[in-house]
């Protein structure tokens, strides 16, 4: 079995080790470039969200490479995403592609572990449970080295840009649990952090698709850190398969602080993108950026309790919705002024203070 | 005391039941004036751009409301029967209200999850706190909500066409009014979901029942159910609308395994009445021209000559 999946940012490299674990071949899809999301929205619906595009375009381009199995994460019912494998499948169908399409739906983990990865590739579940833990200590590692990086980036961006491949390398090369465990001080001394502080700090929120894959939000950390903010996030792959597993703390504390504006979850992640704001306006982070694909729906939803929020705090919110015609010079006026603002805001403040 | 209702969105579903049950717990009833463009302009102030014309337009309602009542209606869907959901922005537009309004004007809103009855009798006890008269109202406004068990007829040679779309977008005219009245104008009948019966519209065969947006499932059912007995298929999407972009991607690929002519209307806050006209007319024409086509080929075959056959002698 040749194995493919769509591109997941920094965390490509733990559903790799995972498909890896369970005894099949993995072809990763080509990074992702502006030849990926042209493919992908060639074949697409025009009204179709963002990610439906990428991930289109990462299987065809995996296919092109010779895969024959493709793996899609599918779940979330009041959300677009819950639909996507459907259309993924008659897509691939209509195109004459020939190959075996396993959406893998979220919310069942007992289902996941005994019934569905055993079925598909003839293994034990005890195996299962080892890849799983495997994965989750990798994606662990990928969120610190993504926090690493971004704080790296606002104090010398350049030196946090040099040190950003040795670093993949090394989380790439981990395999076994010790080798994991044994890259996390290593990539931590890679960056040399010695808790420097950087000038300001800004929250990311926003969808979950465009939390991890970087590629999807034109690198906005980087763009962010070369201006000289540190982006701090909490969602990731590795909360987010937690959450499914056990349950995130940290997700949990976010449903509770959304309820002030959000009573009922409209869906999708818009509960706790409402709700991390709300902690990192209270942890006293200097601004909030929010993105998500163009037309969310749960996200626009969000987008109006983050105003509220800002309405009542008075902080910063920038909302920043993407398309595959997001043009990025756009983007990056739009983030050097809110970093500006947000720049002065702090001074000013300092000022007052002294 | 006066309560407001937002002739939008699910009202053009509900709104006979809740007045007749607000009336019953002796509320004196506002409902907002019919959708027009200084409301919609209105609305557009207070949601974010990106959200569907549906919704822009219910703020609009919420607004018009602020300041004229008391305390405002405004159940939110969170799913019915079969664990089938609203939409999103359905959902939120409670809490949109709540912070539009920012505690100026209370907000009633039953939490409908599965059944109407329970959510709707706290409700009328928040606003009358006497248990009897709140059932005798419920039991009283039963009787409107919708209700349909009789197909309708469909008799030959009679020109039909399908209007695929959301209840609170066919059924407000400052939306629908141009597609209807084209339509009609060139003497077509409509058939809408709406007129079908729910055992129709609520049927789990096939695709249908993978979809889990309620409303979603009965716009297939009833593409589905349509599909043979109409000329052309028109589906009204609103700009932004999640569960429709989808939805409508498949109706589009099975009208054309079909061979049925499809038109999907893409509406906004900006979309003029004479582009929509245009398009309608372009694509009426072109579904009689290819019904014209289909009774050549027909006749051709049944004369078992390539020769033309008279066109009057048609039909």
């Amino acid at each position: 079995m040749k194995a493919s999946f769509p591109n997941l940012g920094y965390d490509t490299y733990a559903l790799k080790t995972f498909i890896e674990d369970l005894g099949a071949e993995v072809i990763l899809a080509p990074p992702n470039s502006r030849r990926t999301i042209e493919l992908g929205a060639m074949h697409s619906p025009e009204l179709i969200c963002m990610p439906y595009k990428i991930t289109l375009g990462n299987m065809l381009e995996a296919l092109e490479l010779g895969a024959d199995t493709l793996f899609m994460a599918a779940g979330a019912r009041k959300c677009r995403f819950g639909y996507y494998h459907y259309l993924h499948e008659r897509a691939l169908k209509s195109l004459g592609k020939e190959c075996r399409f396993i959406p893998i739906t979220q919310y069942s983990p007992l289902e996941f572990v005994f019934k569905v990865m055993p079925d598909i590739f003839g293994v034990s579940p005890v195996r299962v449970v080892r890849a799983v833990a495997k994965m989750l200590t990798k994606s662990r590692l990928t969120q610190e080295f993504r926090q690493y990086l971004n704080r790296k980036r606002a104090i010398d961006f350049d030196g946090a840009e040099s040190v950003k491949p040795k670093a993949l390398a090394v989380i790439e090369r981990a395999h076994t649990l010790r080798q994991i465990e044994s890259a996390r001080g290593e990539v931590r001394r890679l960056f040399n952090l010695n808790g420097t502080e950087p000038q300001i700090r800004l929250g990311l929120v926003g969808e979950i698709y465009f939390m991890i894959e970087q590629f999807a939000s034109q690198e906005i950390e980087k763009e962010l850190g070369k201006m000289g903010a540190e982006v701090v996030f909490e969602r990731s792959l590795y909360r987010h398969i937690r959450h499914l597993l056990f349950s995130d703390p940290a997700f949990v504390r976010s449903e509770r602080l959304a309820h002030r504006y959000l009573e009922e979850s409209p869906g999708g992640e818009a509960i706790r993108t409402v709700g991390e704001a709300v902690y990192f306006q209270q942890q006293g982070l200097d601004g909030i950026v929010h993105i998500f694909p163009f037309t969310c729906m749960p996200e626009n939803i969000a987008l109006e309790a983050l105003q509220k929020l800002s309405e009542e705090t008075g902080i910063p919110v920038l909302s920043l919705s993407f398309d595959e015609h997001t043009s990025r010079t756009g983007l990056l006026t739009r983030l050097e002024a809110f970093v500006d603002l947000v720049k002065r805001r702090k001074l000013g403040r300092r000022l007052h203070r002294n | 005391m006066k309560v407001g209702v937002p002739r939008a969105l699910l009202y053009y579903r509900y709104g006979r039941f809740w007045e007749e049950f607000l009336t019953g717990l002796g509320a004196e009833v506002v409902v907002s004036r019919r959708t027009d463009k200084v409301l919609l302009q209105n609305g557009l102030g207070h949601v974010s751009s990106e959200v569907c014309l549906p919704i822009k337009i219910m703020a609009g309602h919420l607004e018009q409301l602020a300041g004229q009542v008391d305390v405002i209606f405004l159940p939110r869907l969170l799913w019915l029967e079969d664990k089938l959901y609203a939409c999103p922005k359905m959902i939120g537009i409670v809490d949109i209200a709540r912070m539009m309004f920012d505690g100026r004007v209370p907000l009633v809103a039953p939490k409908i999850r599965g059944s109407l009855w329970l959510p709707h009798f706290l409700a009328g006890m928040e606003l009358c706190h006497d248990p009897v008269r709140v059932v005798r109202a419920l039991a009283r406004a039963r009787r409107f909500l919708p209700a349909h068990d009789r197909v309708p007829d469909f008799p030959a040679g009679e020109k039909r066409v399908a209007l695929i779309g959301h209840f609170y977008n066919l059924e407000d005219d400052f939306i629908s009014r141009p597609m209807v009245d084209t339509f009609t104008e060139h003497g077509y009948r409509i058939c809408t979901k709406d007129e079908l019966p729910g055992s129709v519209l609520r049927s789990r065969q096939g695709f249908a029942r993978k979809i889990r947006w309620v409303y979603e499932r009965e716009l297939y059912n009833a593409f589905r159910f349509l599909v043979d007995k109409v000329t052309g298929v028109c589906v009204i999407v609103s700009m932004g609308c999640g569960p429709d972009s989808l939805v409508a991607e498949f109706m589009r690929e099975e009208a054309q395994q079909q061979d049925v002519p499809f038109l999907q209307l893409v509406i906004d806050e900006h979309s003029g009445t004479a582009g929509i006209v245009t398009r309608v007319e372009a694509f009426l024409e072109l579904a009689e021209r290819r019904r014209a086509k289909a009774f050549e080929i027909a006749d051709c075959r049944l004369a078992g000559r390539g020769k033309r056959p008279d066109p009057s002698a048609r039909e």
